[in-house]
């Protein structure tokens, strides 16, 4: 059996709206392990979004335990998970949410300048990223020079320069067209194949077909979590 | 923190200020006159100060001057004025007891005297009759010519030395030496010339003549008013064993019991000090007034500005936090960025201040009155060095409470936000 990297357990997340309780999360239990590739998938307002906040950190359960590589990051504080997003986490938003003012190499650096790097190991790494998502040659431009398809690369790349325990993309093709969208899934397949563990977060069949295993989130609840018997091979 | 992340909110808060010049420039101006008050009022003192010096120096800082009247103010004027005057047989008797004093030299005036040279009458200045001692004071030093010798002034000679106003309105820079001038009727022959010792404070002392004290008396016989006595003491070390022995010798010689108060006043350059201390307060306290009003407006001005800076890299802030960015690491960037505002606003003010010292310094004396030539050409550099850290930590202060809401922000809020 591979490490656990993800241990999500009866995890819920409720809102209070004025005197109203919204439960966005009832009762969660997942468990992940290295080098998985798994799909979330749900309607808007199934309670995926949420999952993925928490997933990501960026966002505390109410109730439940949430640990990344038995680290309990339910009850952190707002520094504790800013230095847990760091480290363990790599996003990938769909709206690629790049520096607009910055190089794709600068946007690339931003977290290693968190992690304390020095400048010269930064650089050194956030070449070796973009190289990795093929983006050697467009290191000096800034995000409006570049395709979308190009700017979600070196959002991929900026996910990956710190080596992290997850890559965690939200909707990566929701504003590319099917045929980069299709380079882009290409890109992730490639990144599993080296060893990373992928959670995509989508609402497409079409590409959470890519996933080995498929979790269907629904009303606050897991409806479904199965085993793809046929990834799609990008 | 980090030092990649100081840094890294250093280079922000650069890029964001000069991203927004226009902005930038106008959210300090507040800061930058502010600290331009300060500046120009700093200038200004430190200028009067060094001119208030030279003439203390001048005036000399071990002199004493017995007199009926208090230059300090502040006693009783009509205890002051019912004063009996200081005679000439009082003078005499005084400089041959006193010991310890290096020079005594007596001074009579006269006020309103006229001198006449070439047909035309100048008026408006007082006649000093004084003794050859007075030659050796600092007050006597001579530019052009010579002071009178300790033989005219025991004959009493008509010679007469004049100060450095008269000499050029009266002579236009020519050498008086031996020109025959008419004071108040009587023919004088001009000696020489006294250096040139006032600034706008001390005018008068260039405004003035100096005969034999014999040559006053004789010419003024009825000389009814009080004749004041420089006492040099040699040193400022030995001025309070002078002031003591003086002070002594100046109450047997009036006559006064052990329970009467002194009927006259030992005067130094000190009381002037002191005059000066409190006219430097009020200036200071006016431009401290001044000062902090438009700080003030600064703060609010940039603070102002941050809140805007926030609301529009709210976005940024998102990522940034998503990425790993902690919540001190968000703060200083804005904190650094108001600073960094501040700062550029102190050194423009310190810009534009040097040139208007610089100007004013070489024109305005020509331009309007040569009494201001006390003005520096340069500011003052320790000056300069405080208002830089005051402006930097009044920059800090004004940026702390958009940093600290701009650090708080919900990453997955901020990021939403366009």
């Amino acid at each position: 059996m591979k490490k656990r990297i993800i241990e999500i357990d009866k995890v819920a997340k409720v809102y209070k709206m004025g005197s109203e309780k919204v439960f966005a999360l009832r009762e969660v239990s997942v468990d992940i392990h290295e080098n998985e590739y798994v799909a979330i998938m749900g309607p808007s307002g199934s309670g995926k979004s949420t999952l993925m906040n928490i997933l990501g950190c960026l966002d505390t359960p109410t109730g439940g335990r949430y640990a990344i590589e038995e680290a309990d990051v339910s009850r952190m504080n707002d520094n504790q998970l800013a230095d847990i997003r760091n480290r363990k986490i790599g996003f990938v938003f769909q709206t690629f949410n790049l520096l607009p003012r910055a190089t794709s190499l600068k946007n690339v650096e931003l977290p290693l300048i968190y992690a304390g790097i020095s400048a010269s190991e930064r650089q050194e790494k956030a070449k070796l990223a973009l190289k990795k998502v093929g983006l050697e040659d467009r290191m000096t431009h800034k995000p409006n020079e570049l395709s979308g398809g190009q700017r979600q690369r070196v959002a991929i790349a900026r996910a990956l320069v710190n080596n992290p325990s997850i890559i965690l993309a939200d909707e990566p093709t929701g504003n590319l067209d099917t045929k980069t969208g299709e380079e882009i899934m290409q890109l992730f397949a490639d990144l599993w194949k080296g060893g990373n563990t992928i959670i995509l977060v989508t609402h497409e069949e079409d590409i959470a077909k890519h996933a080995h295993r498929i979790i269907k989130i629904r009303d606050g609840l897991i409806e479904s979590d199965l085993k793809n018997p046929a990834p799609v091979i990008a | 923190m980090k030092i990649a992340e100081i840094s890294e909110a250093f280079k922000i808060s650069l890029e964001a200020m000069l991203a927004s010049k226009m902005r930038s420039f106008l959210a300090s101006l507040g800061v930058l006159i502010g600290i331009s008050f300060v500046i120009i009022m700093g200038w200004i003192l430190d200028g009067l100060d060094s001119a208030m010096q030279d003439t203390f120096n001048i005036m000399g800082a071990d002199v004493l001057y017995i007199d009926k009247f208090d230059w300090a103010g502040g006693k009783n004027w009509d205890e002051i004025r019912q004063r009996k005057n200081i005679t000439i047989e009082q003078v005499n008797e005084f400089t041959a007891k006193v010991k310890n004093a290096e020079l005594i030299f007596p001074t009579a005036r006269r006020w309103g005297a006229s001198m006449v040279y070439e047909g035309e009458n100048y008026s408006g200045f007082p006649i000093l009759g004084t003794t050859y001692e007075q030659s050796l004071s600092p007050a006597g030093e001579i530019t052009v010519g010579r002071h009178f010798s300790q033989f005219e002034d025991l004959q009493g000679a008509n010679v007469v030395v004049v100060g450095y106003n008269i000499y050029e309105k009266i002579f236009e820079g020519k050498n008086p030496e031996g020109t025959i001038v008419k004071l108040n009727g009587h023919k004088f022959r001009v000696i020489g010339v006294i250096k040139k010792q006032g600034n706008m404070f001390f005018d008068f002392i260039d405004n003035q003549v100096f005969i034999p004290m014999n040559a006053f008396l004789k010419t003024f016989g009825n000389f009814d008013r009080s004749i004041s006595i420089g006492v040099k003491a040699g040193s400022v070390d030995n001025l309070d064993a002078v002031r003591d022995e003086v002070r002594g010798v100046m109450r047997s010689i009036r006559d006064l019991k052990p329970h009467q108060d002194d009927d006259f006043s030992i005067n130094e350059t000190k009381a002037f000090e002191k005059q000066v201390a409190s006219l430097r307060t009020i200036v200071w306290s006016v431009g401290i007034g001044l000062t902090v009003l438009s700080f003030v407006v600064g703060i609010i001005g940039i603070m102002n500005i941050m809140f805007v800076s926030v609301v529009e890299r709210t976005k940024e802030i998102g990522i940034r936090k998503a990425l790993g960015a902690k919540r001190a690491s968000i703060a200083w960037q804005f904190i650094m960025e108001s600073a960094l505002l501040c700062f550029m606003g102190a050194i423009l003010s310190f810009v534009i201040c040097s040139v208007i010292a610089y100007f004013a310094a070489v024109y305005l004396p020509e331009l309007i009155s040569d009494k201001l030539g006390f003005l520096s050409k340069t500011l003052p550099y320790n000056l300069l060095f405080w208002a830089t850290l005051v402006s930097v930590v009044v920059g800090m202060l004004a940026g702390l409470i958009p940093a600290v809401r701009a650090a708080k922000l919900d990453p997955v809020d901020a990021m939403r936000s366009e």
